[in-house]
This record gives structure tokens, sequence and C-alpha cells, in this order.
């Protein structure tokens, strides 16, 4: 097995888990707000809105990759900044195909309960910032599923980042793209090896996440 | 409190209060049948809801004094304890521990302190709920049928002790700067025992009002009556 892991192999963990945890991080900074402040607004043309953020939400990773990629290529609005076939590359793919999914589910959980949290709020004197605070404490375990879905779709995302990313070897090259490279050359044993090591990584997140959720809610006593 | 020409359209009726003015530091109720606009317009003076038109003058009261315990009460996903101190961290006011363990006393859940407050009856969450609004000594506390889910023993003991510490510190027993309570309730006996004064509603107007004894002994609208033959 560890003839398996070598040097290659553990950068592409590497920049596997790089490439995750960074697009479901920025995601979360994005949906979470635009989810709380969909739920909070009235306009002309909001049901428009989340009708689009729905079908972004099931957007074929393929297109946002083509999207992410005319950005960026030499000669698109974005080709200045040389991004593309990088990291940041693959991760401004993941942000755009996850953070409709997080503002998805946080926007229909505050649907449920936002006004009743929301009146409490106003019946226990906190101001703006508080009811913020209140309302993401009380809606965090949508959050915290908000933030597995999201990690669990970029974990195994590889149509929009084989586009951008360009699966170069010691630089874009991550496990499901790799995957796919070693079931093309036959070489199945390393493609099933590495398979095996994304759903321990995947399991072990998830662990690891649920630990610090409990150890949170039992240290949150700065009272 | 002054309302003047408040005005709230809902789905099924339509609330409008011309005139109101509820001095301070008396317990007053709220009376009236199901849809009347008891509710609304309870909301409506604690803020929660917003008046399509018309004033409430606070007489200088901030949201921070006023309070409102909802009939199904919102509690935190959190431990007994930490809804009840809830208010106080809001304030970043450190909680006495001798105050906690004074609320949960007279709640019965000392033993409960650390439970999951979810996990507690309706009755105790209401309990719950009613101590939580009392623990930072709003001046104006607005109460919504949180009697509801309780025994009658429970009941008896809330009334007791509302009508105690309404002008009285509740741990050092010294007098306090009066409180003004504003209760719904559709159980007479609550507020016959505890209110001085009552108003009642009906289809979202305040038809009549006065001395909660004299209103209810010798009601004087016809739409009272009917109401209190029902009772």
């Amino acid at each position: 097995m560890f003839e398996l892991l070598d040097r290659e192999t553990l950068g592409i963990i590497i920049l596997t888990l790089q490439m995750t945890l960074l697009s479901t991080a920025i995601s979360l900074v994005l949906g979470v707000p635009l989810g709380l402040w969909l739920d909070r607004v009235n306009f002309k043309g909001k049901s428009i809105l989340v009708l689009i953020n729905r079908t972004l939400m099931a957007s074929p990773p393929v297109v946002i990759g083509l999207v992410v990629y005319l950005l960026l290529m030499r000669n698109g609005p974005f080709g200045s900044l040389g991004w593309l076939f990088t990291l940041q590359a693959m991760v401004i793919a993941q942000v755009l195909l996850l953070t409709p999914i997080i503002c998805g589910i946080v926007y229909t959980a505050s649907q449920r309960s936002s006004s009743h949290i929301r009146s409490f709020a106003v019946t226990m004197g906190a101001t703006k910032w508080q009811t913020q605070v209140l309302l993401i404490k009380e809606l965090g375990n949508e959050i915290y599923f908000a933030a597995i879905t999201g990690f669990g779709r970029a974990m195994s995302e590889v149509g929009a980042i084989m586009i951008v990313g360009g699966n170069i070897r010691y630089h874009t090259r991550v496990m499901t793209t790799t995957i796919s490279l070693l079931r093309n050359r036959g070489e199945i044993n390393q493609a099933i090896f590495l398979g095996a090591i994304l759903m321990l990584i995947a399991l072990a997140i998830q662990i690891i996440a649920g630990i610090l959720r409990k150890r949170e809610r039992r240290t949150d006593e700065n009272y | 409190m002054k309302i003047t020409d408040l005005k709230k359209k809902l789905d099924k009726f339509s609330l409008d209060i011309k005139s109101l003015e509820i001095p301070e530091g008396k317990i007053y109720g709220i009376i009236g049948p199901n849809g009347c606009g008891k509710t609304t317009a309870m909301k409506l003076m604690a803020g929660v809801m917003k008046p399509d038109s018309g004033k409430i003058d606070y007489c200088g009261l901030t949201p921070r004094d006023i309070t409102m315990v909802l009939r199904k009460p919102y509690l935190l996903h959190d431990t007994v304890e930490r809804n009840l101190i809830y208010p106080l961290k809001l304030r970043k006011i450190k909680p006495d521990i001798t105050l906690i363990d004074h609320y949960l006393e007279i709640t019965g859940l000392t033993d409960y302190r650390n439970k999951y407050a979810l996990t507690l009856s309706g009755g105790e969450q209401q309990k719950l709920a009613l101590a939580r609004a009392l623990i930072f000594s709003p001046k104006l506390i607005l109460i919504d049928e949180a009697f509801s889910n309780m025994d009658i023993e429970s009941v008896a003991f809330f009334e007791d002790y509302i009508l105690k510490t309404q002008t009285e510190d509740p741990l050092t027993k010294t007098p306090s700067e009066p409180k003004t309570f504003i209760i719904i309730s559709h159980q007479l006996s609550n507020i016959k025992r505890m209110c001085e004064y009552t108003f009642f509603m009906h289809n979202g107007e305040i038809i009549t009002s006065g001395e909660t004894d004299k209103l209810l002994s010798s009601p004087d609208n016809d739409k009272l009556k009917q109401y209190l033959n029902y009772m």
C-alpha cells in the first residue's frame, strides 16, 4: 500500500485538500449571508433571482468550467491575471458551483425559521448585529449541512476543474482528475487506491467537523 | 404608552386602534374572541410587527426596556441555563449565580439547567420563556397566553409571583420601580386576579375597557356580554 503512496500522490492529496477546503470556505462566506439576505429582503424580481439560484444549484460543472475558462483565457476579460491552469482557477470554478448550493440551502432553512428567530430577537431587545449572530447560530445545523454538502461537491468535482486546471502533473492534478486519468491508462489498482483515500479523507473531515461542532457547543460559555 | 390611529391589515382582518393610553406601572389585560387582533396588537406594541400606519409613543422606553412572551415561545437550540441568561448576555451583563438559581428554582428547572431546552414539556418551555423575560427586569412586559400550557398550580404560582415582583425586587425583596404588564389570556381567572384594567377587543378594535372587576361583573357592551356568556 505504501508503495502506492509516493511523493507525487501525496502532492495530489495535499492539492486536493487545499482546493476543496479553500473553495468551501469562500463559498460559505459568500453563500450564507446571501441566503440570509435573500430571505430578509422583498423586492420586485426576487422570485426570478431565487429561480436563477436554483438553476445554478444544478448547473453542469463542465458549463461552469467553460465559463471560467472563457473568462481566464489569454484573450478573455481576466486573461491578464494569468490564472488559467492554476489552483486559483480551480477554486474560482468550485466557488461558482458551491455558492448557489450553500445559498439555496441557507435560504430554504431561513425561510422556515428566520421569522420566529427575528421576532424572538426583537422581544429580547437584540441589536441588528446581535440578531444576525443569533440567526447564524440558530441555523447552525443547516449551515453545517450546507458546508458538508458543498465540501462533498467540491471533493467529487471533475468536469470544471479538468477544463480550468488542465490536470497538469505536479501543478493542477487533483485526486478526481488523477483517478479519471488512471482509469484511461488502465491503472485500475492505483485508481481504486486513490478512490479509497478520497473516501477516507471525506470520512475524516466529517468526523473532525462533527467533533469541532460538539466542542463549540460545549465551550461557548463566555457570558 | 400612547397609541394613535394604529392600523394593520392582515389576510383575515384589519386592526384599527384609534386611540389608547396605557399609563405605566400597572397590570393590564386584553380579552376577546379568537382572531380579534389581540396578538397582533401586542406584537405591534412589542415592535415585532410594523404597523401600516399610526404611531406608538413609548414615552421614553427603548426596545431594550420591552419584552414579549409569545404563546409558542422560541427557545434557543441550547441548554436551559443558556436560554435563561440570553437577554443578560445581549446586554453584556455578567449573570449573578444567585439570580440564575432563583429563576431556575421558581420555574422548577434547577435539575434541568444543563439539559437541552427543546426537550422540555410545553408547560416547562412556557415557564422558561417567562423567567427569561423577567430575568433582565424590563419595564414593559407583554404576555400572550403564556400560561396556556401550565398546570393550575404553576399558573397560580406565576400569578402570585408577577403580582409580587411587579413592585418588588425578587432577590432583595425591596421595593422597585413598578413594572407594566399587559396580559392576553382566555382564562378570565388570570385576568380577574392580576389585571387592574382590562381592554375588550372585537374585530380588530378595542370596543370597551374599564377596571377589570367592574368591566367583567357588569359589562356595558353586548359583544362583551356575549363573550362572557361563553366563558
